[in-house]
This record gives structure tokens, C-alpha cells and sequence, in this order.
């Protein structure tokens, strides 16, 4: 009797473990490395680029394909070898990455999203030897570049924009996590608005406070939100939601109004044609240029340590003209960007 | 007290609430507090909690614990979107059931037959859910694939081809929109009836009106079918169920999955919202989905409750942040009934015996309730806008303060969480 219950026991627990087992090898494919190209040999005088992308990976039709896009015009271009990883959906692995890719020989190093700003610290210090860059944060250690977009003149422009085609004076703005980076984009937006009419009504919204990052995931809650401002009448939302910003697009057919998209050209991205009608422009973020540059750069024998700003005097950021819906006041668009580039006007960064 | 004195004090306690919320409302202006926005962006975030607590309730009320809901409904998440985006709706919903189901299905093999700890096995299909998904979107929607031609990704699916259908109420919510007008109206609880219902009405999703009928059918099944009595027994005592001929372990096992089955159905709900399965999209809805169903006591009504307070308020939250501030009032005038109510029964008890036994904690009771009641209104008079961290949390905060009131007359199923090995009496 004994015998039979233990050996139960022993079955419980081994199934048990067998399924523990399963879950983590799950867990690790999931995370795991999507190699696109094995590196052919260890050839002296290569180029040989790593690129760690942010949670969402490839394929996420924004800011991480961006990033492959510069990757890719290196590749062709510059002649270099390239491999990129992805992290586990939690991110909780992107330390990892780096050092695998430190590990075979890739320099210089990139890291995408601000997420990788601590592990880029303690990596670089672990490997003087190598460059690395990281997007969206700024450098933290001699041998890592800060590539940093100027977000709040993008959405100064984007703010103009959507300040001078809303006939009602009411405009909002949903962000997807309340941090400094989505701040950025608010911050310029008022401002762009307010540069317009004064006395215009913004709504702002963000759905998950700093650290809770399901505000980028979280198209219902976008949705929401945006209805809200539609329903007390704003014509136009921006949003800086990711993914959640699915839901404004929706909120914004629903009401027939119209809508502001951001970091890729979202009226292509998006590929719902219903959704693609109200997305007036978007708030473009060359994330590929940054990339690309930073490269290029690297193979002249640049350093780190620095901080580089794409901004609007080099078209690191901007709007979109697909759908033609901005093309009326171009002039007006045009004129605000040149003064800012001129320094006529300094657009603040925080709100 | 007796099945229609319930019924009443339900009753009342809903009048109570409406008149509340419409009072505060008026003393407030913020017109969101009953607005038909606000009651239908409650709908849309309570329906998933509502089925993924309905699920814990389905594996719980048959012994077995279901922490796994959020693996679960990750995976009924996915399947939605993989059918949804080629065959439609139907698709995405039976996809999405099956899903749901499959990791029921491993949760009763690892529980039921193997007697694995309930705890682990959920974890396990927790970590296996967002795990497995990864790995088939990597797969089937990797780069030059038909399915990222269509607008996938490593982290989304293609949109869904066929929305399902809406419904509304006719004359009254459309067409003419009789409520809409009413509502727009401002009068003190006509419009406030008016602005609820048609929340509840207007501009419906199909499911929305499946799930909400899926509570008293579940109600139905467990508490009126054999079927439902043989599951609840093996809930509180297997062995005796075993006794009297029940097969304990199918029971378990069909439990168990349909538990599954409920919280894909929530995933489900989840992708018909944003028409697409988007990675990470449950955030969690599983867990709060099983705390809705712990506030209910074990019990479909008081799940329905949970699941509606917590959508009511994150839905305020999202719309409204200035409307947040007037819970204080609102919580204020809770505890000024809750206090009359104890003085009124004070006054009227007739055993002084018992009086001085329960005297003094009721008096401290008491005296918290009055503080508690001046700070609020005090915070109600002189905050104006609540710092944005506070507002996020506000949903959070409410469900545990409501979860701490009602959790001191919890009682769980006597067996819940319990390895049952047939034949071994205990």
C-alpha cells in the first residue's frame, strides 16, 4: 500500500516536473533567438552588426522594423553582416542577448528601446572592446552612442497639423505609459497646438502609469479613451500608444473623425482599410536613418560616449504625407519646421 | 433568511446604489459618473473578467484550483486571431473555445490524473500560454508569409475578417434613441436610468450579450441539474460523491475544461475588440478574473458584481479622470448609511447580554467608519484633481478595499485545491 501511494507520489511529481519542463522550453522558444543569418566564418575586417530588438520583435510593423530597415540599407550598402535577436515577450532576457552577440564577435552592438538602457551599461562594461548603441536612451558608458529622436518636434509639427484641420478647437491626446519618452511626445504636441490657437481645447490621456507597459498593448483601453474624446467633440487624436493605438484609429472611424498616427507611416502599416481613411498623417520617427547613421559612422571610425540627436534639421523625424490629407498647408507645416530648425522656436520636451 | 428576502434586499441595495451614484452625480457635474460612454466601456472591460472568473468558478466549484485562467486565456487570445483573420467570426469564437479548452484539458491531465500540486500546473500553463503563442506566431507569421502580407507580425495577427454583428435595443437606444435623449437631458435619476441602460444597450457586441447570459445559465447547470449537484460534491466532498457511485475524475475533467473553454471565450472577446490578437493583450484579466470570482463568494451573482465593479471603475478611470475624485464622496455616504445602520441596530437590540460582549469591537468599528466617512469627504471638498498615479490605481485600490468588506463571509468549496486519488478515503 505504501508502495502504491509512493509510487503515485513519484508519478505526480515527475509529470509535474515534465510539465515545468514544457512551460520553460515554451517560455524559450517564445524568447528565444530568431536568427536570420548564422555568421559565415570569423574573416578579419568584416563589418559585423548585432541588433537587439525591443519586446514586439520583428514583424512588428513599427519601431523594431524600422530599426531592421537601417540594419538591412547597412547590409546592402556597407557591405556588413548582420544578425538580430529578439527578447522573450517580458524582456526579461535582454541582457542576454547582448552578451550572446558580444560573445560572437558583433561590433558594433545595437540595442532598441529604452528598455535597454541598464543592460547596455553593464554590458559595455563587461566588453570595453566593443561599441554599442542604444535607441531612445542616452549614453551611459565610453564605449555606447545614444541614438535620440527629437520626438517633440515631430509632434510640434503633428500638433500644428491636427490644430489647424480641427474645425471644432478640440483635439486629444492618448499615451500608452506615462514615462519621460511618451512625454516627450505630449509635451510637443500642446505646444504645436497652442502655436495654432491658443485658446484650443486639448484632452490628454494615458492608460497605464510609468513601469506598466500593457498601456502599449492594450487596444481596448485606447479605445476608450479616444471615444471619450470624440464624444465631447474633439475632431483629431494623436496618439504614442503602440499597439493600443489601434483602438484610437477605431474610436476615430466609429465617430467619423480623424486621427494621428505615430512612429511608422501608419497609414501603410495599418492594414485595415477602414482604419487606414482616418489616420490624417502620422508622426514619423526614422529610427532606420538612426540606425543606418550610427553605422556608417562606426565604419569611419567614430566613438561612443556621445549622445546623437536626429531631429528636424535632419529628417530623424517628421510627418507623413500618405492619403495626401496634409498637403493643403504644407506651407504652414514647412514654415514651423523652419523655424525650428532655425531655433526661432524651442520646442519643450517636457509638458 | 428566505430565498425572496435576498431577492429584496438585491433589490433595494441596486435602488440604493442608482440613487447614490445619481446624487453624486448632480453634487459632482461630472456627467461620466452614469453617462451611457462610461456604462458601456464598463461592459467592454468587464466581460472578459466576467468569463475568466466564470471559469474559475466552473474548475473551483469541482475541486480543482485554476490559476492557470491567464494561460488559458492567452491561448484562446491566439486561436481567435489565427481563425478569426481566415475565416471569420464563427471561426475565431469555436478557435478560440477550442484553445481555451486545450489548456483546461492540461490543467485536468496534470491535476485530475497525475495529482500534480493544483498551484503548480496553473503556473506551469501560465508560463506555457504566452509561451506556446510566441512560438506559433513565429512560425505562421514570420516574414513573407501570406499571413504578414495580410498585416501579422511576431507579436499580432492579421485583422479578423468579419466583425461579429452589433446589436441595440430598437426605438430605444436606436433608431429615435429614446434613452439617448433622456439621458442628455441631465435630469436628476431619469437620466441617469436612462444613460445606464443605454450603455447597456446601445451598439452591442453579440458576445457581450452570450456571456451575460452565460451567468444564469451557469447558475442553472450547477445549482438545479444533477449534474451540477454531482459537480459542486466533488467540489466539497469527492469521497462521499465517490460513495454514492459519481465519477469523480470525469466530473473533474469536464470541469476543468469548460473552465478552459470560459476563459478562451473571454480571450475571444478580448480579439473582438481589438479585431486582431495583439500580444499581451490579457494583462492580467485572468488573475482579476479569479479575485471577481473569489469577491463572489463561489457564486455567479457576486462574480457578476465583482467583474462589473472592477470594469465600472476602470472604465471611469480611462474616460474621466476627474470623475475619480467623487468616489470620495460616494465612499463618504457608504459609510454614513453603513453607520446609521449600526446605531439603528444598536438602538433597537433588546439582549443586553450579547451587548456588552460584542460592545467594544463594534464601537471601534464604528468610530473607524466616522473617521474614515470625515477624511473622505474632507479629501472630497479640497482635492480637485488626483495626482494621474493615484487615478491608475484607483480600479485596484476599490477592488481591495471591496474585496477586504466582503471576504470576512467567504467560504470556498470544502475540497477546493485538493489532490483526490479515488478509493483513498480520508
Amino acid at each position: 500500500m505504501l508502495g502504491k501511494r509512493f509510487s503515485r507520489m513519484a508519478v505526480g511529481t515527475v509529470a509535474g516536473v515534465i510539465l515545468m519542463a514544457a512551460a520553460a522550453c515554451g517560455g524559450d522558444t517564445g524568447g528565444g533567438t530568431t536568427a536570420s543569418e548564422a555568421p559565415a566564418g570569423e574573416s578579419e575586417g568584416t563589418l559585423k552588426v548585432g541588433l537587439a530588438f525591443d519586446i514586439g520583435g520583428r514583424g512588428d510593423k513599427s519601431f523594431n522594423d524600422a530599426a531592421y530597415a537601417g540594419l538591412e540599407k547597412a547590409k546592402t550598402e556597407l557591405g556588413a553582416e548582420i544578425k538580430e535577436l529578439s527578447p522573450a515577450s517580458d524582456g526579461s532576457n535582454r541582457g542576454d542577448l547582448l552578451r550572446q552577440l558580444a560573445d560572437a564577435g558583433y561590433n558594433p552592438i545595437i540595442g532598441v528601446g529604452f528598455a535597454y538602457g541598464e543592460d547596455i551599461k553593464k554590458t559595455a562594461e563587461e566588453y570595453p572592446d566593443i561599441q554599442f548603441a542604444v535607441v531612445d536612451s542616452a549614453s551611459n558608458a565610453p564605449n555606447v552612442t545614444g541614438l535620440l529622436f527629437a520626438e517633440e518636434q515631430g509632434s510640434y509639427l503633428a500638433g500644428v497639423a491636427a490644430a489647424t484641420k480641427a474645425e471644432s478647437g478640440h483635439v486629444g491626446f492618448v499615451g500608452g505609459v506615462e514615462n519621460d519618452l511618451i512625454k516627450k511626445f505630449e509635451a510637443g504636441f500642446v505646444a504645436g497646438v497652442k502655436s495654432v490657437k491658443s485658446d484650443i481645447k486639448i484632452d490628454v490621456k494615458y492608460l497605464t502609469p510609468d513601469g506598466d507597459f500593457s498601456g502599449f498593448k492594450a487596444p481596448d483601453k485606447g479605445k476608450v479613451a479616444a471615444e471619450k474624446m470624440f464624444q465631447d467633440g474633439a475632431d483629431i487624436v494623436y496618439h504614442a500608444a503602440g499597439d493600443s493605438g489601434l483602438g484610437v484609429f477605431q474610436a476615430a472611424a466609429a465617430a467619423k473623425k480623424k486621427a494621428i498616427g505615430v512612429d511608422s507611416d501608419q497609414r501603410q502599416t495599418v492594414k485595415e482599410s477602414n482604419l487606414q481613411s482616418v489616420i490624417m498623417t502620422s508622426m514619423l520617427k526614422r529610427v532606420d536613418v538612426g540606425v543606418f547613421e550610427f553605422i556608417k559612422a562606426f565604419q569611419g571610425g567614430a566613438k561612443g560616449g556621445t549622445n546623437i540627436t536626429y531631429d528636424l534639421k535632419v529628417d530623424g523625424v517628421g510627418l507623413a504625407t500618405t492619403g495626401g490629407e496634409i498637403d493643403d498647408i504644407k506651407d504652414k507645416l514647412d514654415a514651423a519646421k523652419k523655424d525650428i530648425v532655425d531655433g526661432k522656436i524651442t520646442v519643450p520636451s517636457k509638458p | 433568511m428566505t430565498r425572496v428576502g435576498k431577492y429584496h434586499v438585491a433589490l433595494v441595495g441596486v435602488a440604493v446604489l442608482l440613487l447614490l451614484l445619481s446624487l453624486v452625480r448632480l453634487v459632482s457635474g461630472y456627467d461620466d459618473i452614469t453617462s451611457s460612454g462610461t456604462f458601456a466601456a464598463a461592459l467592454l472591460l468587464a466581460v472578459p473578467i466576467g468569463l475568466a472568473g466564470l471559469g474559475g468558478l466552473w474548475a473551483e466549484r469541482a475541486g480543482v484550483v485554476n490559476i492557470g485562467l491567464e494561460g488559458m486565456m492567452v491561448l484562446g487570445t491566439w486561436f481567435a486571431g489565427w481563425a478569426g483573420y481566415q475565416w471569420g467570426a464563427v471561426a475565431a469564437l469555436v478557435a478560440g473555445l477550442l484553445g481555451g479548452a486545450l489548456g483546461g484539458l492540461l490543467h485536468a491531465i496534470a491535476t485530475v490524473t497525475f495529482g500534480v500540486d493544483h498551484i503548480i500546473s496553473g503556473v506551469a500553463i501560465n508560463l506555457l500560454g504566452p509561451g506556446v503563442t510566441r512560438f506559433l506566431s513565429e512560425v505562421l507569421y514570420k516574414e513573407g508569409t501570406q499571413a504578414a502580407e495580410a498585416g501579422a507580425g511576431i507579436t499580432s495577427s492579421p485583422a479578423i475578417t468579419s466583425p461579429p454583428p452589433r446589436v441595440s435595443l430598437p426605438l430605444l437606444s436606436d433608431g429615435p434613441d429614446l434613452l439617448g435623449r433622456l439621458e442628455s437631458t441631465h435630469w436628476f435619476l431619469l437620466s441617469d436610468l436612462a444613460g445606464i441602460l443605454r450603455g447597456l444597450t446601445h451598439n452591442v457586441n453579440m458576445l457581450v450579450v452570450l456571456a451575460v447570459l452565460l451567468l444564469p445559465l451557469t447558475f442553472f447547470v450547477l445549482w438545479r441539474t444533477a449534474f451540477g449537484l454531482r459537480l459542486r460534491s466533488a467540489g466539497e466532498n469527492p469521497w462521499a460523491a465517490e460513495s454514492l457511485g459519481v465519477n469523480v475524475y470525469l466530473i473533474k475533467y469536464v470541469a476543468v475544461v469548460i473552465s478552459g473553454a470560459f476563459a478562451g471565450l473571454g480571450g475571444v472577446f478580448l480579439v473582438f475588440v481589438s479585431t486582431k490578437y495583439v500580444e499581451g493583450q490579457t494583462a492580467g484579466r485572468g488573475f482579476i478574473g479569479l479575485a471577481a470570482m473569489i469577491f463572489g463568494n463561489w457564486r455567479p451573482g457576486g462574480l457578476a458584481a465583482g467583474a462589473a465593479l472592477f470594469g465600472y471603475a476602470d472604465g471611469l478611470q480611462l474616460r474621466s479622470s476627474g470623475a475619480v475624485t467623487s468616489f470620495f464622496l460616494f465612499g463618504a455616504v457608504l459609510l454614513l448609511i453603513y453607520l446609521g445602520q449600526q446605531v439603528r441596530r444598536l438602538l433597537a437590540s433588546g439582549e443586553p447580554a450579547e451587548m456588552v460582549t460584542r460592545g467594544a469591537r463594534q464601537y471601534t468599528m464604528m468610530a473607524a467608519a466616522a473617521a474614515g466617512m470625515v477624511v473622505l469627504f474632507w479629501l472630497w471638498l479640497t482635492v480637485d484633481q488626483l495626482p494621474n498615479e493615484f487615478v491608475f490605481i484607483t480600479p485596484h485600490v476599490l477592488t481591495l478595499i471591496v474585496l477586504l468588506v466582503a471576504s470576512q463571509r467567504l467560504r470556498m468549496p470544502k475540497a477546493d485545491g485538493v489532490s483526490y486519488r479515488r478509493g483513498e478515503q480520508h
